[in-house]
């Protein structure tokens, strides 16, 4: 049987898609321009060009697994969980309210996106995935909002829209995606999961001193109160100190690693 | 093949026969769609959210469609062919509500009433109606026929009963607009409208006197705060109290309030009004004596002046009358003998000359002190004078006191200093006292015995000066003893004049000619006074630069001039700048005429540098660009920069010039290198040192001379004598004595010192000074310098060091290409505080309201096409069912004549065997 309607409404998705992309490129071909340019400066005459491994140089990727970001109603509007708060909320829905700490992943991603590694436009995007599973992407030159509130004022529009835009742009700054996250890791990069489980102990200074110049980084850090990540695609499980850290604090000695690795100041 | 296949076919049938059998011995009542029995599954599971929207279930909503499509739809469709319509009108069968039995009972009851009408009781009943009665069974109930006419006939009048009723009501009501009021009715509508007045009025009265009391409070509050006593006498203070507080009232009036105590309730507002008009006759404050202007002052001055010339020239005449109506209108209440006494004294010279002098703004010690010396008689007119012109008092007093009077209460220091520099001579630093006083004891041999008194004064002590103010006055009198002064003196046009009216006056005299020419014709009293100030002006300046050329050089009448002139100056600023640039240029052509001849030594004059320094004084040297000190300041830059130094003397009198640039330079602290130069050349002159490497000077190296080179050993330093060297000849021995030239590095020490202060703040002030540093060092390491000397010298590379490490320690090396890193951009999330969702956050409201427009058009057009889609399908798979249907009709009938054809045949073939009663048939 002809289904004409179908067949359309296909199709739209699909152009939507396709636009999607066509964004990005622009955005690429945005970001490569200037890159020209700087080239064109240098190049003057008399003067030895040299050569630059700007454009290749490796990044970072930021994973952040397991973040307790749960919409829920409470009265009339929609909330975003956490344990202060809702306290009584959830107690009257048989759960555990040590386990909804938003306020990790606030941290975590001010962290991140505060750190002077991201300031170099090292740090090539951040991914969080729920607890629930829901995958959402951050761009890395997103301004986070300093107070929990307004984060989780983003936070809960996020989850409802699927999407938060720049203000005064159409760039999206935030969007939810398909799972699974390995579909937009970049290829040679390797894997690190970090968990204080785990027996391998090593400096993170060295170890990242390790790794190939060219080869990227995608960290994978539990954003969760208790509980350890575990997820399939790590490569390597390490712990970079002998005491539970807090995801902000392993954040930074990541970064801070990063940074001396790439001599970032 | 045929056979086949309606074998199959049979088969299938009894396939599905033998399904319908099992499943109808499986369940008595229809069981319902599986498919009806699933809920929707909700895809998130969102804490705290109601199932309301979602508690659906898919199969049953489209079985339930299906259904509803068959009793609308289908319906529709099997009727589209038909020509005709079958329209069911039967009695309740429209309304689905009933069931069959009430149906039927409906229509019987109207066959009942078609009966009775009227019209068809003639009418035959017909046999079949009878026949043809369905409701045999229910014929009990409606058996009586009689008992439903009455019913009927009961329902008519009912009917009509109602129909009148409803007539008779309009009616009523139709009458009852029509009538007039009744009388009840009139006067009830008459009294409420009273009553609504009456409310009215008293609530008006309320809010009046609710008015008034505000009033009162607000008068009461203003009597308290004390606003209304400035304007009222103070009597009439208690009478308002007294209105305001009643209790208040009755302490104060008591007997009298007693007295009218019978009217005094209608007395109570007769005060008030009493007050009132009371009020409006009395005076209102009047503005007190305005400040005068300028002009009034000036007019003011000029009109004593004038009368005091007028008084003098009566007591010249000596007519005692107008002397005594004087003394009588200046001072009221003195005695008339000692007025007489006075006047009638031995000099009259003596007395007008005390009386200026008398009108000095002094303490009462200072007073008492003076009637000792003068007579007392006099001192009480001083008093008297003294209350009523305290300003002129200042312009009064001798000279120098006044400089230094003035000097405190102007706080000019810099004024005094410079004046200290100019008296002195001295290059040195202001501060030693003890030099000053050297220098001015050298002055003594030029300047008369009164000026010796006037110098000492210069000392600041304060306690000395009062003390010598004293001596000083007396030799003032004594000074005016020789010439009279007219009160009134027009200002001289020529040169000529100038010096007819200067010429055998001493000093003070010469200032108060100055003061009163300049209060006779002040400026803002005639318009032609602006013209001949400025002549005067011109003829004092001229004046001023005329006395150094005398032989005896009168520098303390060259002190005195320095305040008249700055304050002619400012008065006529634009003439002033004028003369000044006038002079600076023809000096300036002077001086390059002069240069060309280089054998000839082109230092300026002591005439050029005095006023040079005037200058300085009268105009602010901390401008910018200033019309005169700009072009002042670059002709002594040149004068350092040009002049060859061929004796010791160029070197004191450019060290002086390097004096005057440092003062110049000192509030602007404007760079001036050519003076700095000049101080290295003469620090370079103080060395022995090979020619031929002469690397830090580079302007004068080829005229290099150890001219302050100090050869013997020297036991003290005089401090240098400006006024001195200039009077002397050029070819005195004394410039060629050690002593000198050590006298002359001091002051160049001391004026370094102070560009070292000036340029501390210089950010090339190493660069600057360290060579200078050098070559102090240098100077003072050399064999014969003198202990103090030396000890000043090391103390400016001290200084010189101390700044110059400090700048060291704040300098930075320079970077190349210094910047910082480039931050990536960050952008702001756009987000609402309270987000909802479903809600457009556009704040333009049509596009949003478009917008939501859009939407729902948008899904309302996709629902119909949800539906038609949905109605295609249905009636595809009713056509589908009818084809279906059809075909298996046609081959059912196809099967069977086949069948009867194929037992034919065979009947035929196989020879009618068994089959001879069918034929029969």
């Amino acid at each position: 049987m002809p289904r004409p309607f179908a067949v359309k409404a296909g199709k739209k998705r699909k152009k939507r898609e396709e636009n999607y992309d066509k964004e990005e490129e622009v955005e690429m071909v945005n970001e490569d321009i200037p890159a020209v340019d700087e080239v064109d400066e240098d190049d003057m005459p008399g003067i030895p060009i040299t050569v630059s491994d700007k454009k290749s140089s490796s990044g970072a990727v930021f994973i952040l697994e397991r973040a307790s970001l749960e919409v829920a109603k409470v009265g009339k509007a929609y909330q975003i969980l956490n344990s202060e708060d809702h306290a009584n909320f959830l107690k009257k829905h048989n759960k555990n309210p040590a386990e909804y700490r938003p306020d990790i992943v606030h941290q975590a991603l001010l962290m991140i996106l505060d750190s002077p590694l991201n300031k170099a436009g090292r740090i090539r995007s951040v991914y969080v995935k729920t607890e629930k599973g829901v995958l959402f992407e951050v761009k890395p030159h997103v301004r986070i909002p300093r107070t929990y509130k307004r984060f989780a004022g983003i936070m809960l529009q996020l989850l409802q829209k699927l999407s938060i835009s720049a203000a005064g742009k159409r760039d999206k700054l935030f969007r939810v995606i398909k799972n699974p996250v390995t579909q937009y890791l970049p290829l040679n990069s390797r894997k690190i999961g970090f968990s204080f489980s785990s027996e391998k102990l090593v400096n993170i200074q060295k170890y990242v001193d390790d790794v190939k110049e060219e080869e990227n980084f995608v960290f994978v850090v539990g954003a969760m109160a208790h509980g350890k990540v575990d997820d399939e695609y790590v490569e390597d499980y390490i712990s970079i100190s002998g005491y539970p850290m807090s995801a902000a604090w392993c954040i930074a000695r990541i970064c801070e690693g990063l940074q001396r690795k790439w001599s970032i100041n | 093949m045929a056979k086949s296949e309606t074998m199959k076919k049979n088969k299938k049938k009894s396939k599905k026969a033998g399904v319908k059998k099992v499943s109808m011995k499986q369940k008595s009542a229809p069981k319902d769609n599986p498919f009806e029995t699933i809920w929707s599954r909700r895809k998130f599971d969102v804490i705290g959210k109601k199932r309301k929207g979602e508690e659906r279930r898919i199969g049953q909503a489209r079985t339930r469609a299906i259904d509803k499509r068959k009793k609308t739809l289908l319906v529709e469709y099997e009727q589209s062919g038909k020509a005709s319509v079958f329209v069911d009108n039967r009695i309740g069968e429209q309304n689905a509500t009933l069931g069959e039995f009430d149906k039927a009972i409906l229509r019987s009851q109207r066959e009942r009433q078609m009966k009775i009408k009227k019209t068809s009781k003639y009418n035959l009943s017909d046999e079949e109606e009878d026949d043809l009665d369905i409701y045999d069974g229910l014929r009990d109930d409606y058996d009586d026929e009689v008992e439903h006419g009455s019913d009927e006939d009961a329902g008519q009048d009912s009917s009509s009963i109602l129909r009148h009723g409803r007539k008779s009501v309009d009616a009523n009501i139709a009458e009852e607009e029509n009538r007039l009021k009744s009388k009840k009715e009139v006067m009830e509508e008459i009294i409420q409208k009273s009553k609504f007045f009456k409310e009215q009025k008293a609530r008006e009265k309320e809010e009046n006197e609710k008015l008034v009391e505000q009033l009162d409070k607000d008068f009461e509050s203003l009597v308290h705060s004390n606003a209304l006593s400035s304007l009222t006498q103070p009597n009439k203070m208690n009478a308002l109290k007294a209105l305001v507080n009643p209790n208040f009232s009755k302490e104060l009036k008591g007997k009298e309030v007693m007295s009218v105590s019978k009217v005094s309730k209608q007395d109570e507002p007769d005060t008030y009004e009493k007050l009132v008009s009371e009020m409006a006759f009395e005076m209102r404050a009047r503005p007190s004596d305005r400040t005068k202007t300028a002009e009034e002052i000036a007019e003011e001055e000029k009109e004593r002046l004038e009368r005091l010339e007028q008084e003098r020239q009566d007591r010249m005449r000596a007519t005692d009358d107008a002397s005594e109506e004087d003394d009588d209108s200046e001072s009221d209440g003195k005695p008339f003998a000692n007025k007489h006494s006075h006047v009638s004294g031995d000099d009259l010279g003596d007395s007008f000359t005390v009386d200026d002098k008398s009108l000095n703004k002094k303490g009462w010690v200072d007073e008492i002190l003076e009637r000792n010396d003068t007579e007392d008689t006099e001192d009480e007119d001083e008093d008297s004078r003294n209350s009523d012109d305290s300003e002129e008092s200042e312009d009064d007093e001798g000279g120098t006191e006044d400089e230094k009077d003035n000097g405190k209460a102007e706080t000019l220091k810099d004024w005094e200093l410079s004046d200290d520099e100019v008296i002195g001579t001295d290059l040195l630093d202001e501060e030693d006292k003890s030099d000053e006083e050297g220098g001015e004891e050298d002055n003594k041999t030029h300047s008369e015995m009164e000026d010796k008194k006037n110098e000492r004064l210069a000392n600041p002590v304060r306690k000395v000066k009062k003390k010598t103010a004293l001596l000083d006055l007396g030799m003032a009198q004594r000074s005016s003893l020789k010439q009279e002064l007219p009160f009134k003196i027009n200002a001289p046009g020529t040169m000529e004049e100038l010096h007819a009216l200067f010429q055998d006056h001493s000093n003070e005299d010469i200032i108060e000619a100055i003061r009163r020419i300049r209060i006779c014709n002040a400026i803002p009293l005639a318009a032609e006074n602006r013209k001949k100030m400025q002549v005067f002006y011109g003829l004092l300046l001229q004046y001023f630069a005329t006395i150094p050329n005398k032989v005896p050089l009168n520098f303390q009448l060259l002190n005195l001039l320095v305040k008249p002139l700055m304050e002619m100056s400012s008065e006529i600023p634009f003439f002033s700048a004028i003369c000044a640039r006038e002079r600076i240029q023809r000096t300036r052509t002077k001086f390059s005429g002069d240069i060309k001849d280089p054998g000839n030594s082109c230092w300026p004059s002591m005439k050029t540098l005095l006023l040079l320094r005037l200058w300085s004084m009268i105009f602010p040297c901390s401008d910018f660009r200033h019309v005169v000190m700009t072009p002042a300041s670059l002709l002594m830059c040149e004068y350092l920069m040009r002049c060859p130094v061929l004796s010791v003397r160029d070197a004191a009198i450019g060290s002086f010039l390097c004096s005057i640039v440092l003062l110049v330079t000192k509030n602007s602290k404007k760079f001036c290198p050519e003076a700095l130069t000049f101080l290295k050349d003469l620090l370079l002159a103080a060395t022995v040192k090979d020619p031929r490497c002469p690397k830090d000077s580079q302007m004068r190296t080829q005229d290099h001379k150890p001219l302050l080179w100090i050869g013997e050993s020297i036991e003290d330093i005089k401090p240098l004598d400006f006024l001195k060297i200039m009077n002397l000849p050029k070819d005195s021995s004394f410039f060629n004595s050690h002593d000198f030239r050590a006298s002359v590095l001091v002051s160049v020490v001391e004026t370094l010192r102070g560009f070292v202060n000036i340029y501390g703040e210089l950010k090339a002030f190493p660069e600057i000074f360290s060579p200078i540093k050098a070559l102090m060092i240098e100077v003072a390491d050399q064999k014969n310098m003198p202990n103090p000397l030396q000890e000043k010298i090391r103390d400016v590379v001290e200084l010189i060091k101390k700044k110059a490490d400090e700048y060291d320690e704040h300098r930075q090396p320079l970077e190349m290409r210094k910047q910082k890193p480039v931050p990536i951009k960050l952008l702001n999330p756009k987000f609402e505080e309270n987000f909802i969702k479903g809600r457009d956050y556009d704040p333009d409201r049509i596009r949003a309201e478009n917008r939501k427009m859009k939407k729902l058009l948008r899904k309302e057009a996709r629902g119909a096409v949800s539906e038609l889609r949905k109605d295609n399908h249905f009636l595809q798979a009713v056509k589908e069912k009818e084809k279906q249907r059809v075909d298996e009709e046609r081959a059912e009938t196809y099967g069977k004549a086949r069948a009867f054809l194929q037992e034919q045949e065979h009947n035929f073939k196989s020879g009618q065997l068994g089959k001879g009663r069918k034929r029969r048939r």
